[in-house]
């Protein structure tokens, strides 16, 4: 293969494992300047979860009474149901940020034409998305911990019970699986160039399956075998597991915790070839400037 | 000019669109051949132009240089690089502006977004810094640079997304008609300004559909119709194609039946509408000879009780060498108009 054109040079750009860096620094730290110049986008993570914990919570008193915390602790072990629901609650705010902000990223930036800018320059992909991931990464986490510290104080529950960093490696572990699935879930909206209702019907989806209110043992078999095909079912129980008393799915953490490592060693790897061929396919054809 | 050799090299360049048409019930696959077996050398150093209609694949093009569409079929080295092989050098050689104000985050000010997209030019941040001083300079960007880009007005904008294009400083700059939103005056301003990189080394490749514009800035020029080029060289040359005293403007109020006439009369090759406003028309023939069908034409405009405000013959423009390849004018959109009228027939 022999160059038919005469090279002059690359202009300003320098290569180097330095300037890739740069790339993920900078998308990641704009992304941070853009959601803190929209007035309340991250106030309203945090208080989602404590909201959301709320309703179950007062529901229960409401319906149950006196007896709420028996009856929970028939069906799932433990009779703290105040814990139960603000973990469910603060896992969840984890999984929809993790899942849908690369996917609001990338229509955002269809529409806004910048995805193309994007796309033009030497930046690799991946490069770019570890960025948004990141950015994704720690305000789903910042959400979380003060959903908790927020809601402990609230619901006038305690956190240090149970196995503290046994329940933190299960939030860890269970956010690298939901890389993969946002970067598959970027695709899909990539390619039909839509978001809002998408992420609205999923949201439920996701709500529903992964159990943040209830255990999924209470499901049909089938529901039961969907539900466990779903990393982030792993996460929610595997911290609920950890802090109360309620049951791992195979019984021990370890177990449990190899689940959630499968998905986290399978799943990124998954979603970054899906992204990456839907991508071509799309250049193939129209390219990501329509919108 | 002296020509030296070609930094880009097309080779068969076609690019087909599949879209789906949607009417009632039924969906059928439309086929549009944007691109049809495009070769072209472009030399380093030179202002080159494409200059189409609406429509003509100008757009297209550029994107597949960009390396934002892959073409259906055949290459393209760019600086060096293969366009398919080496994507990412061949787009560290280039820098574009292609979408005019778009393309900016508008929550970020100007000068974050210049720095933003320095940072994926992979530019390290202390020359990031001082080329954004410099293009600041350059291009008077001073008193809003430290703005979020949503109070910019549109010309703002565009000058922006012309500074974002000068970020990484590359060999090659692709402008997809970067002044059609601007006034007279910022788009006599940033030919000027083009005009001044070219002079310190840069090839631009600069498309327009205004034949005006191509014939003031570019050394040479494609002219591109439908997908195909149909005309290719210095736009004095090209102009020389078409002999002088050839080419005649009417205008004023002239019905369709005096154009249908016109056409008619000997020695008349073509007679287009080149623009129409207000109940006006500007009426572009071109003919053998005009001294000799002058006379002709006015006989059939007095007959056909057209108003003449101005008739004259004309040097001949870059739009007489469209018209008279194609018979149609450049500013006649060809974009294909998708209409679900004939589905679920
Ligand atoms: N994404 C697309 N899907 C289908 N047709 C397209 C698409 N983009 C462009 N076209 C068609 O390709 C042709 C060339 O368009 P374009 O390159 O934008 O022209 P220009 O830039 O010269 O105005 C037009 O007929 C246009 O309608
Ligand atoms: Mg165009």
């Amino acid at each position: 293969m022999t160059a038919k054109t005469v090279h002059k040079n690359l202009g300003l750009s320098e290569m180097s494992w330095r300037s890739s860096l740069g790339v993920t620094k900078t998308v990641l730290i704009a992304r941070f300047k853009i959601v803190l110049r929209y007035k309340g986008a991250i106030v309203f993570d945090m208080i989602l979860p404590v909201i959301l914990a709320a309703l179950p919570i007062l529901l229960g008193v409401a319906i149950a009474g006196q007896a709420a915390a028996q009856n929970f602790e028939d069906a799932t072990g433990t009779e703290n149901y105040k814990l139960y629901m603000l973990i469910g609650a603060s896992t969840f705010i984890v999984v929809t940020l993790m899942l849908w902000l690369v996917g609001y990223w990338i229509r955002r930036e269809m529409e806004t034409g910048t995805l193309e800018s994007v796309y033009a320059s030497p930046a690799k992909r991946v490069e770019v998305l570890s960025g948004v991931t990141l950015y994704a990464l720690i305000r789903s986490l910042m959400a979380f911990a003060f959903a908790m510290v927020v809601g402990s104080f609230i619901f006038q529950v305690d956190l240090f019970q149970g196995e503290m960093a046994l329940a933190l490696a299960f939030v860890v572990i269970g956010i690298i699986p939901l890389w993969g699935i946002s970067f598959a879930f970027g695709a899909l909206i990539l390619k039909v160039k839509e978001a809002d209702s998408l992420i609205q019907v999923m949201q439920w989806v996701v709500a529903f399956f992964m159990g943040i209110f209830f255990p999924i043992t209470v499901f049909p078999p089938f529901l039961r075998y969907v539900a466990l095909s779903f990393p982030p079912t792993w996460m929610t129980n595997g911290v609920r597991a950890s802090l109360l008393d309620v049951a791992y799915f195979f019984g021990t953490w370890y177990l449990d915790l190899a689940v959630l490592l499968a998905f986290a060693a399978v799943l990124p790897l998954v979603g970054y070839t899906v992204f990456l061929r839907t991508e071509r396919r799309i250049k193939k054809n129209e390219g990501v400037g329509q919108f | 000019m002296t020509m030296s050799e070609p930094i880009i090299a097309i080779e068969n360049i076609s690019k087909t669109f599949t879209s789906k048409e949607r009417g009632k019930g039924r969906k059928r696959k439309k086929k549009v051949e944007a691109l049809k077996d495009v070769s072209l050398e472009i030399f380093d150093g030179e202002v080159f132009g494409l200059l189409g209609p609406n429509g003509a694949g100008k757009t297209t093009l550029i994107k597949c240089l960009t390396t934002l569409l892959l073409p259906t079929s055949g290459t393209a080295w760019i600086n060096g690089f293969n366009l398919q092989k080496e994507e990412n050098k061949v787009r560290a050689s280039i820098g574009c502006m292609l979408m005019g104000e778009r393309g900016l985050y508008w929550k970020l000010t100007g000068r974050e977004n210049l720095d933003y997209f320095g940072a994926l030019y992979y530019i390290p941040k202390n020359v990031r810094r001082e080329r954004i001083d410099y293009l600041v300079d350059l291009l008077e960007l001073s008193d809003f640079v430290d703005r979020t880009v949503e109070t910019y007005s549109s010309g703002q904008k565009m000058i922006l997304a012309f500074a974002k294009s000068l970020i990484n400083d590359a060999p090659i700059l692709f402008l997809d008609e970067p002044t059609v939103t601007m006034d007279v005056h910022a788009a006599r301003n940033l030919r000027s300004i083009v005009r001044n990189l070219n002079k310190e080394g840069h090839t631009i490749i600069y498309t327009t559909h205004l034949m005006a514009e191509a014939d003031e800035l570019c050394d040479r020029v494609a002219i591109i119709d439908r997908g195909e080029i149909i005309a290719l060289g210095p736009p004095s040359e090209l102009k020389s194609s078409i002999p002088q005293e050839s080419v005649v403007d009417v205008e004023g109020v002239i019905p369709e039946s005096a154009r249908n006439r016109i056409v008619e009369i000997p020695g008349i090759r073509t007679a287009v509408v080149k623009d129409e406003t207000n109940g006006k028309t500007m009426l572009g023939i071109i003919c053998d000879n005009s001294r000799r069908v002058l006379p002709k034409i006015i006989d059939v405009l007095v007959e056909e009780d057209a108003i003449i405000e101005y008739i004259s013959p004309q040097e001949v423009t870059l739009e007489d060498v469209f018209i008279a390849k194609t018979g149609r004018s450049l500013s006649i959109d060809t974009r294909e108009i998708v209409t679900p009228k004939d589905a679920g027939k």
